[in-house]
């Protein structure tokens, strides 16, 4: 084993873990706030880095003023998604709404060909490839760096925010329980709006990410997706930083055994192995048993 | 006006006279339903629709199949699965796997609703432990890992397993490429359909049936009550893959060509939206959530709309699902209500008319 494979499957986990993370972590979200789950936090994103793409194209300016575009509409469509759809449908049941997020999934999917074209579009990284230096061999990107460092800034930011600032507690309660949180006069109603908006953000900015190497199509956040809900059983669905580290572990994790192990098998391997992991530990490494009534 | 609801009154009185033996009598009435879906076979020889179009009915009846197995679990037990799809593809592919093996068909159907069924059982033995959203993904887990073993295998032939004609017991052999022969299969994916609906009834009003909706409702009560939930669970897992399974049989007698790569979370998602809109706990529900996800945007919204229908029928299960939370299957009841409602009024009107 040398240092070189290992820094850079280190730093290549680390990258697509943190998009992991952050489409994790907005699942989590909208898990806790509108009790759903949260099936098209993927194709959320993708509609809106097709947004980033196509202005990216059409108006020609750089990927950052294009990014900053793109998380204002992600804010607008996790706005209008909870006001239109999951609001309406606060009394149907756990499965129904889940099934809401499908009907979501097909109407933003329907909608890209129609607007964008269908067509792969393409967004550049922050930083050009060629901007790198070397540790121990490994080449080491620019963007990479900025990739891991944003997505950590973002992340402590959101930890920062759930635990010290009032909105936090109001999410925190309303996560806890709902109608309490109603009765002690919590705006619930605008706390889903706003993890809604977040997590769209969240979504969002995965998409950029993974954008430069898989180019931007309708399923580019499809991995990511499977891969979020399985970061959020590993790491528990109770607490909000679980899922982040559950993120990060499955990317090491499958990043390794695809290396050293089968390029083929190493998902099947990972998954097989999170399966026995969580017959043991039912709620995840974080997670707490909830206590039910009899 | 009276003339409109006299001519409404008597055709329901007639359609309720001549099914007047079938009161009473479900399982009867899903055959006759299975037998009249039949008939179908014969409307493209008779150049009504397309021969296309019977695929649509074709696959119709198979995600009815599935769709039934699921609402077991749904509905009755409370439990979800994301590994419907997987389950489809076990069955379809798996015949596949064993026919080019040189195997008998009906040894074949054997060892495939086997091997689904064991895989379902160890998910039901899992359920025990695991719950919630926890089980859900667990589910999918297992979806995924079914998904790539068929992509990567070399045995499922890569991309698809051709079948190219299905041999039954042994000297009675259908082939997709006749015209004839694809009606006959037709029919017996029709008839199945039937079958299992009258499965599904006796399973739901049996001890099985009654156990699993004490389960649902709470699982301490319905141990204290002396109902295992292990047992409960294993058959609850056991019978949805088994349904499932037969759904991708079903797939494979009618298409005789499965690819590998079409077994993912989406149609396992499609497959929950069918029993969702449909209806839980409803057998004709379920043929009509299938008849609104699948039927209706590839019978009509594809010719009328052609690329964006699936818009349409993503805001068709967002609406269905925030106007009929239970399930579609109530829209026969409220348009009932209705009519009854518009016809007393209008007497009262008259009455008041004459009046003056």
């Amino acid at each position: 084993m040398d240092f070189k494979t290992l820094f850079t499957l280190l730093f290549n986990s680390l990258e697509t873990g943190s998009g992991y993370a952050l489409a994790a972590l907005g699942i989590v979200l909208i898990f806790r706030t509108s009790r759903t789950t949260n099936f098209a936090q993927g194709t959320i994103g993708t509609f809106n880095a097709y947004i980033a793409a196509s202005l990216m194209m059409r108006l020609d300016i750089n990927i950052w003023v294009v990014a900053i575009c793109a998380t204002i509409t992600a804010f607008s469509t996790g706005i209008l998604i909870d006001t239109l759809i999951i609001r309406p449908a606060a009394k149907v049941s756990a499965i129904s709404k889940q099934i809401i997020t499908l009907g979501i999934i097909m109407v933003l999917v329907g909608l890209m060909p129609i607007l964008f074209g269908i067509d792969t579009l393409q967004l550049p990284r922050f930083f050009e490839s060629s901007q790198s230096f070397i540790i121990a061999g490994a080449t080491l990107q620019y963007n990479t760096i900025f990739i891991i460092v944003l997505s950590l800034a973002l992340m402590g930011l959101m930890f920062y925010f759930i635990q010290y600032t009032k909105w936090g507690l109001a999410t925190r309660v309303t996560a806890s329980d709902e109608t309490t949180s109603k009765l002690m006069g919590v705006p619930t109603k605008r706390v889903t709006m706003l993890s809604w908006a977040t997590a769209a953000i969240f979504g969002t900015l995965a998409a950029i990410f993974v954008a430069p190497r898989v180019g931007v199509n309708p399923n580019m956040l499809l991995t990511v997706q499977i891969s979020a809900f399985f970061a959020g059983t590993l790491g528990g669905f109770s607490t909000f930083y679980g899922p982040v580290v559950g993120a990060y572990i499955i990317a090491f994790s499958r990043n390794f055994v695809q290396f050293y192990i089968s390029d083929i098998w190493g998902n099947v391997i990972v998954y097989t192995l999170i399966l026995v992991f969580l017959y043991f530990k039912p709620y995840g490494l974080f997670g707490k048993k909830p206590n039910k009534k009899v | 006006m009276t003339l409109v609801f006299t001519i409404i009154d008597s055709i329901t009185k007639f359609f309720h006279s001549i099914t007047k033996p079938l009161h009473g009598r479900p399982q009867a009435q899903y055959i006759v339903f299975g037998l009249l879906f039949s008939l179908i076979a014969w409307l493209p020889h008779l150049d009504v629709i397309k021969w296309g179009t019977m695929g649509v009915f074709a696959y119709i009846a198979i995600y009815t199949i599935v769709a039934l197995g699921l609402n077991l679990l749904l509905g009755f037990s409370g439990l979800i699965s994301l590994s419907t799809a997987g389950f489809i593809g076990a069955g379809a592919l798996g015949i596949g796997v064993f026919l080019q093996l040189g195997w008998p068909f009906e040894l074949a159907v054997i060892a495939v609703v086997l091997i689904s069924a064991a895989i379902g059982g160890l998910i039901g033995l899992f359920s025990l432990k695991v719950d919630g959203i926890y089980l859900a993904i667990a589910t999918l887990f297992v979806g995924e890992i079914l998904s790539q073993i068929y992509k990567q295998v070399p045995i499922f032939g890569g991309q698809a397993i051709r079948i190219g004609s299905i041999e039954f017991l042994g000297n009675f052999e259908l082939s997709m490429i006749s015209q004839t022969d694809r009606s006959i299969l037709f029919m017996i994916v029709a008839i199945i359909m039937g079958l299992f609906m009258v499965l599904m009834h006796n399973i739901v009003h049996s001890k099985t049936g009654r156990a699993l909706l004490a389960m649902s409702r709470s699982e301490h009560a319905a141990q204290a009550m002396g109902i295992s939930l292990m047992r409960y669970r294993l058959i609850a897992f056991m019978s949805a893959t088994i349904f499932a399974t037969v759904g991708g049989i079903m797939y494979a007698i009618y298409f005789q060509n499965v690819p590998t790569t079409s077994w993912g979370l989406e149609l396992s998602l499609f497959m929950i939206a069918m029993v969702v809109v449909g209806g839980f706990k409803s057998i004709y529900g379920t043929f009509i959530g299938v008849i609104v996800i699948h039927g209706i945007p590839n019978l009509f919204l594809k010719d009328l709309f052609g690329d964006i229908s699936y818009i349409f029928s993503g805001i068709l299960i967002i609406l269905v699902i925030i106007f009929y939370p239970r399930g579609f299957v109530y829209i026969g009841h409220d348009i009932k209500k209705y009519y009854y409602k518009l016809k007393e009024k209008f007497k009262r009107d008259e009455v008041t008319n004459n009046d003056n």
